[in-house]
């Protein structure tokens, strides 16, 4: 059975920063793991990069983003424009996986895809590309920013008001959709909030409206009579509700639980005692996201075993990890396509929670249809990737030897750094050794041949059960 | 209520199955019929089929009582004109798009149980679905009701989840002895490679699917290998079966009849499985109700009556009981966006030649309402007591939490 464990750590021990030593060195599998969690995954010289560089220059580049970040906002934000004017939501798709794939600041990505998740708004109910975009450059902006700031801005985002009726909401029949959903999902969850207080919150959000696409503020829609919320009474407008929220001792406790379970592990339970220092910080700290992140990704624990290959991959993480790896310059299309059928269709998150992650991403179709992308990905088959996502073009360019044991050693390393049984490693060998002794259609050339066991090669790697954990 | 859920979602997703060191999953080999548990009516080889409507279906604007002067006053824009109503009885009636059930009922083959609920009702959709999905109102729900069922079935242990694209296994399911497989296709059901030849072919595979071993120390990889074992196991021996099915009833053309087509293959297939779960999504209708809702319905009521039609056409109809249930029902008053909002009890549907045909119970009171939502007078875990005991064979206090009288649903 897989269970949840719960963590009973010294939390001043946990959220020390870590600092190599001989007993935890600084190495390839922690910086794996680093790239893996703070962005998508890593090339190449990107592993060779951080672990020459070490941990804290590592951490800080994450935070900061690399160089050419303007100019690749700027780029990304034209794209963005021209795909809100045609208001079709495949292009929507494939033009964020390629900021995810190519961004000088995978973080800011992987936490905009985390706002995405937390704030689960679906283009099916909004149908409005460009609404879309803007909520997704809002969390951009505030990816690593203020909490405050975003739960207000995100209460008043077009898309929001679409996707959970504020909108509707009148005075006199006020729609509680919102209301509830910022208690129970966006900032205390269950148990922190009666239905009285949602009842009551409801009419604070009464006249928020959409006016020229834009928020507006209808004043004679708007209920302004008092209202009951968390035992305070006032005639509470909604940021003044939003806020109220925010006061909750159960709001940075919920967030500081919901990163951990993001950054850390989702396999285990953190105690109050445990969440308790980041929560306070992020509340005195004016819930700066960022500083909280940047605790994490320093601390002890974050580097700890338990920590390690934690997660179960989303089907994005998946997929950008291998494309990364292969060094793919590939349309995003067909990587939107991959993901959906993995089970997550960006900008279509299944219900007001988001994707449930962990464990869910994983069944026997889910894994049986992982490994099939995997397979696409390599295979140089499939026509949406073909040869800008070869692994015989990666081994040509890296250099990597004809030799059985430099060829499996290459992707092991660079894939699943080293992390499988002796006996995964020595079937591969054998794979490859045997290999060269199959038959193989008699047209295929002494190349096609040599290529055609780079590709399976990197396949088998890549289907080994290690690859699937973040 | 995120790490909770993760919580119930991990636990459901560790199977018991491979650490018993099985190499195929039990589900796969028909085992010889073994005496039911309670000598009960058809204990042996029934078969239950579970709709669930997800978000919260309008159970006043589904079993209407369309004589109640209330009901016009509630729903100023949603009411059904009265001519349209499929009548039930000279007060009840169903919603104009359910001719399906509808039809179902003229064969007395359809149930309807009014008035569904649980004490002290959450309106949260994710509480109330882990309430109704484990059969239990206790704090931490960690097991389903089916998946404790199916521990406790003498024959065919197994079921299947026939799931939307986005859909993970429902927790209805958790606690079951073998993971239950959530399935999309059939076609999608197969482990491919690169292959310059047979021999090639065979030696990949082999190592793929010897890398599912399990036993590794970590809980996730464990979880990894364990349904990589599944998989492969389930993906040979499911191309070998069901391609060769022809339905004996016209599917309609929706996402919910291709799923209930799907389990119609496998129950064809004659695999060891008794328990079928499909859901369709949308029900939670907020606003500008009328038309998703009626879809909705008809989408629903087609498909089971396909389904159902089929399942009899094939000589299934005595096995086969259908089960539908929302986690809630929505606000007597529609609000002022032409939408309900969460509400409580509402009526369960059964489908199938041995329920006991026509109305179940009284339509609640629309005088007295709690908290503006529908009262519930019979408890869900009485309409699954009954199916457990005189459907499945499986004794009701061994998987729900407490003592119920098991409803008057099923024919004695």
């Amino acid at each position: 059975m897989l269970r949840t464990t719960r963590l009973d750590l010294d939390p001043a021990w946990a959220w020390q920063p870590y600092r190599p030593s001989a007993a935890t060195p600084w190495d390839l599998r922690k910086a794996g793991h680093l790239l893996r969690r703070a962005g998508f995954g890593a090339t190449r010289a990107e592993l060779d990069e951080a672990v020459a560089a070490g941990p804290e220059a590592t951490i800080e580049r994450l935070l900061q983003g690399g160089p050419g970040g303007a100019e690749f906002d700027e780029l990304a934000e034209q794209r963005a424009s021209h795909t809100a004017q045609t208001n079709a939501d495949e292009p929507m798709r494939a033009w964020w996986l390629y900021l995810m794939l190519h961004s000088p600041h995978p973080l800011r990505e992987k936490m905009t895809l985390f706002w995405h998740n937390h704030f689960a708004t679906s283009q099916a109910k909004v149908n409005n590309v460009d609404y879309m975009l803007q909520q997704n450059a809002l969390f951009r902006r505030q990816a690593l920013g203020d909490f405050r700031v975003l739960l207000q801005e995100v209460s008043k985002d077009p898309a929001m008001l679409v996707w959970l009726d504020t909108v509707e909401s009148k005075k006199g029949r006020p729609n509680e959709n919102y209301a509830r959903e910022l208690m129970e999902l966006f900032s205390l969850g269950i148990g922190h909030y009666t239905e009285h207080d949602i009842r009551e919150a409801a009419r604070a959000f009464t006249g928020w409206e959409l006016r020229r696409d834009r928020f507006h503020f209808n004043t004679r829609e708007h209920d302004r009579s008092v209202k009951q919320v968390f035992g305070r009474s006032g005639p509470f407008t909604g940021e003044e509700v939003v806020r109220l929220c925010l006061e909750q001792q159960a709001a940075p406790l919920f967030l500081v639980r919901k990163l951990c379970r993001c950054f850390i592990s989702e396999t285990h339970e953190f105690s109050d005692e445990l969440v308790q220092p980041l929560a306070t910080e992020l509340r005195q700290l004016g819930y700066d996201v960022g500083r909280i992140v940047a605790r994490m990704l320093r601390s002890n624990l974050f580097f700890a075993p338990l920590a390690y290959r934690a997660r179960i991959k989303s089907p994005t993480t998946y997929v950008l990890g291998i494309l990364r790896g292969l060094e793919a310059n590939v349309g995003t299309v067909g990587v939107a396509q991959l993901c959906e059928n993995l089970g997550q269709k960006l900008f279509y998150p299944p219900s007001v929670k988001g994707w449930d992650g962990g464990a869910a991403w994983l069944n026997s179709t889910t894994l049986l249809l992982r490994q099939n992308a995997a397979l696409a990905l390599t295979s140089t088959e499939d026509v949406r990737f073909g040869r800008r996502c070869d692994p015989d073009v990666l081994a040509q360019k890296h250099q990597v030897p004809d030799d059985d044991q430099a060829q499996v050693a290459f992707f092991l390393n660079l894939f699943l750094q080293d992390d499988v049984p002796t006996e995964t490693r020595q079937a591969l060998l054998d794979y490859a050794r045997t290999s060269r002794t199959l038959t193989y259609p008699v047209y295929w050339t002494e190349k096609d041949r040599a290529a055609h066991r780079l590709r399976t090669l990197c396949y088998l790697v890549l289907t080994q059960p290690e690859m699937q954990l973040e | 209520m995120f790490d909770r859920r993760s919580f119930l979602k991990s636990t459901l997703a560790g199977t018991g199955l491979v650490a018993a060191g099985l190499a195929a999953p039990r589900f796969l080999t028909r085992t010889a019929a073994a005496a039911p548990r309670l000598g009960a009516r058809g204990a042996k080889d029934t078969l239950l089929v579970v709709v669930q409507l997800t978000g919260g279906n309008d159970g006043l604007g589904t079993v209407i009582p369309f004589k109640d002067p209330l009901y016009i006053r509630y729903r100023p824009t949603l009411k059904q004109p009265v001519d349209r109503i499929l009548k039930l009885s000279d007060e009840i009636g169903l919603h104009p798009a359910l001719t399906g059930l509808a039809a179902l009922h003229d064969k007395q083959q359809l149930c309807v149980v009014q008035g569904v609920g649980y004490p002290n009702p959450s309106q949260s959709h994710f509480r109330s679905m882990d309430i109704w999905q484990a059969g239990s109102t206790a704090d931490h729900l960690a097991e389903g009701w089916l998946g404790k069922a199916m521990n406790r079935l003498r024959s065919g242990p197994g079921g299947f989840h026939l799931a939307m694209a986005n859909e993970s296994a429902p927790l209805a399911f958790a606690g079951a002895p073998a993971k239950v497989p959530s399935l999309t296709s059939l076609a999608d059901f197969q482990l491919r490679t690169l292959a310059g030849s047979g021999a090639d072919r065979q030696a990949q595979r082999q190592i793929i699917e010897n890398a599912a071993q399990p036993g590794a120390p970590s809980p996730l990889l464990d979880f990894v290998k364990q349904t990589a074992v599944n998989t492969y196991a389930s993906a040979r021996r499911l191309q070998e079966i069901a391609g060769n099915y022809e339905p004996k009833a016209t599917y309609p053309a929706s996402g919910l009849a291709e799923r209930l087509k799907l389990a119609a293959q496998l129950i064809a297939a004659e695999l060891d499985a008794r328990i079928f779960y499909v859901s369709i999504d949308g029900f939670d209708t907020h606003a500008n109700q009328a038309a998703s809702h009626a879809n909705l319905l008809s989408e629903v009521g087609d498909a089971v009556r396909a389904f159902y039609e089929d399942m009899a056409a094939q000589g299934h109809g005595e096995r086969v009981l259908v089960m539908t249930f929302s986690e809630f029902g929505r606000r007597a008053r529609e609000n002022g966006s032409k939408g309900t909002d969460h509400g409580s009890a509402a009526p369960m549907f059964l489908v199938g030649s041995k329920v006991k045909a026509g109305l179940v119970g009284a339509h609640p009171s629309l005088e007295k309402l709690e908290d503006g939502n529908l009262a519930h007078h019979t408890d869900f875990r009485q309409v699954y007591a009954a199916i457990l005991e005189h459907w499945l064979g499986v004794r009701p206090t061994d998987v729900l939490d407490g003592r119920f009288t098991p409803a008057e649903v099923l024919q004695a």
